[in-house]
């Protein structure tokens, strides 16, 4: 089953979607508009990029210290929780045991993200993507 | 803060404090990691940022769409590729991935 129809199947998923290239190509389901997607889809890739050039500084001071790469980030809010994955998100209710399980099966769809952040980002749009890169 | 009560969630490598701008104020590292001090200082400004930034962009969110639930934050997390990091407020555990339970992390770090 599609990773997003499987988050979307788990009751206190409110939304879940996939994201790629400047953020602003993306699909999802769940409770947001179409304009509301596209800002949490450049949200994420933003705060995914952040977190991964933080994590080759960390790389630079502690050579395969186990940061990188960064698999994903979580925002925990008061109520609701925001997870990414690779170029996945979801938004959840926070509930028992759900952030849990989201992840456990966000990590285990994604599988581990590669080396090359953006390539892998840029590989959504097909084509030759070294050459849309450099 | 209790360091040591963070050190007993499941995978847990290593627990810290800092100031508010991020300097490492006191650490526990679990013997055999490949965790620094040093590392733990820079991933204390790391969150320390990633916290405010995240701050910003709750309440953006919650002023330009409406929904509510974001503010205020709970955490951040970093999820590395053997460990993720997790903080609120000004302290953080860092814990093995294939040990962690984020729920209980993220309710350790508010308690902290």
């Amino acid at each position: 089953m599609h990773i997003v129809k499987q988050l979307m199947s788990i009751p206190g998923v409110i939304a879940a979607g996939e994201y790629a290239y400047r953020g602003d190509r993306f699909s999802y389901e769940g409770a947001l508009t179409d304009e509301f997607a596209r800002m949490a889809s450049i949200l994420c890739r933003g705060n995914t990029l952040s977190v991964n050039m933080q994590s080759e500084i960390f790389d630079s001071f502690a050579e395969n210290c186990g940061c990188r790469p960064v698999q994903g980030w979580i925002v925990r809010g008061d109520r609701i929780t925001v997870c990414a994955v690779g170029n996945y998100f979801s938004f959840i209710e926070n509930r028992d045991e759900l952030l849990n399980d989201v992840m456990t099966i966000m990590r285990a769809k994604v599988g581990d993200v590669q080396d090359d952040l953006l390539v892998n980002l840029y590989a959504k749009l097909g084509g030759d993507t070294k050459e849309a890169l450099y | 803060m209790n360091l040591d009560k963070m050190m007993d969630l499941p995978g847990a490598l290593a627990a810290f404090t800092y100031s508010d701008k991020g300097e490492l104020q006191s650490h526990v590292l679990r013997e055999g990691t490949e965790l620094t001090p040093q590392v733990l200082d820079l991933l204390a400004r790391s969150c320390v940022a990633n916290l405010a930034i995240a701050s910003m962009e709750a309440r953006g969110w919650e002023a330009v769409t409406g929904q509510t639930g974001f503010q205020p934050l709970k955490g951040f997390s970093v999820v590395g590729l053997e460990w993720s990091v997790v903080v609120n407020g000004n302290c953080g555990v860092v814990v093995r991935n294939r040990d962690i339970d984020y729920e209980a992390s993220f309710k350790a770090v508010q308690a902290g």
